[in-house]
């Protein structure tokens, strides 16, 4: 029954449209350190399809949706014998730092990378990708806790976004709208 | 399971917006779309409205993408409110989390998922889905733990 839904989505989400640009901006260049040390900006340097999100890897609330997604979607992805990059940048460089960010994203795959760095240099990723930088709330225990971003952003080799996932989808339907946009490049 | 469905039907009730966008007004309530779509807290009806609020929120807070259910049906995954960046988590989603508006803005289809840019919220007519009534409100689980 779900893969008879799942069909009848992707058949009304029009194939002729799959692989159209997208109607409206967002992406852009930035320089950031990822957390084994080494620089990184919007470009994958193995030339891989990178899924972007703007988050916590050590979330001080609730769990977001997305990283598990993301892990999901990159492991089922790699049984297409499509191969991306998973990669958060933070929205709280001093909650997650590159010595701390491994553990967690990489409990959700082995490949993830989490990139920080100066506030000039995350400012202008947050710009790139819309996400307003702002304190959502004061946790007593926690103190603040930062606005995340809501999408993952499906990009090219080069860091051109592709398409947005909304981590509202079940992994099955993010990995067909995936394929759509990878399996001809 | 059945907002799972629902939120397929949603999907699949997508109107014929082009590609390029549309300029719409729009009628219809400020959801957290992880619920409404999961279906992990009941049925459509019970994450809605009141009975939501205070999930809604964190969710929200947590980085859930908030849409817009328009009276039709229709689900609009919320890409900017008004003058704020990402509609997720800010003040403006935060303050109008379960309200029901009116909104002018560009819909745009992709995918079978209908987004839409809020370029103005033209009228904000609070929380007028009292679903509390029916399903009463606040799962535990939306309260955090204190700290260890």
């Amino acid at each position: 029954m779900k893969r008879l839904i799942l069909a009848a989505i992707l058949a009304s989400a029009g194939m002729a449209h799959a692989q159209s640009p997208l109607p409206f901006a967002v992406g852009g260049p930035y320089a950031l350190t990822d957390h084994t040390g080494k620089a990184r900006t919007q470009a994958d340097p193995d030339g891989l399809p990178q899924l972007l999100f703007f988050g916590y890897a050590n979330c001080p609330g609730i769990c977001t949706a997305a990283l598990p997604l993301m892990g999901d979607l990159t492991a089922q992805l790699a049984k297409a014998d499509i191969a991306v990059r998973p990669v958060m940048i933070t929205v709280d460089p001093a909650r997650d730092t590159a010595e701390n960010m491994a553990e967690p994203l990489t409990y959700f795959h082995p490949d993830f990378l989490g990139l920080t760095g100066d506030a000039a240099a995350l400012d202008t990723a947050y710009k790139a990708f819309s996400v307003d930088h702002a304190v959502a709330y004061e946790d007593p225990d926690y103190g603040p806790v930062y606005t995340h971003g809501s999408l993952i952003y499906l990009m090219d080799a080069s860091g051109e976004v592709l398409t947005l996932i909304p981590p509202v989808m079940d992994a099955a339907t993010a990995t067909n709208v995936a394929l759509k946009y990878l399996s001809n490049p | 399971m059945r907002g799972y469905f629902a939120g397929l039907l949603a999907f699949l009730a997508a109107p014929a917006l082009a590609a390029e966008g549309e300029r719409i007004t729009v009628t219809g309530e400020i959801i957290d779309t992880w619920c409404y779509y999961s279906g992990v807290m009941g049925g459509p009806d019970s994450v809605v409205g009141s009975a939501h609020h205070t999930c809604a929120l964190w969710c929200s807070a947590s980085g859930i993408p908030i849409g817009l259910l328009a009276e039709d049906g229709t689900v609009y995954t919320i890409l900017k409110l008004g003058a704020q960046d990402n509609a997720t988590g800010g003040d403006t989603a935060l303050t109008l989390a379960s309200h029901t508006v009116t909104a002018d803005g560009m819909a745009y289809e992709r995918d079978g998922i209908n987004y839409i840019i809020v370029e103005k919220v033209v009228e904000d007519m609070g929380i007028v889905n009292r679903t509390h009534e029916d399903y009463d409100v606040v799962p535990s689980f939306a309260i955090p733990e204190p700290k260890e």
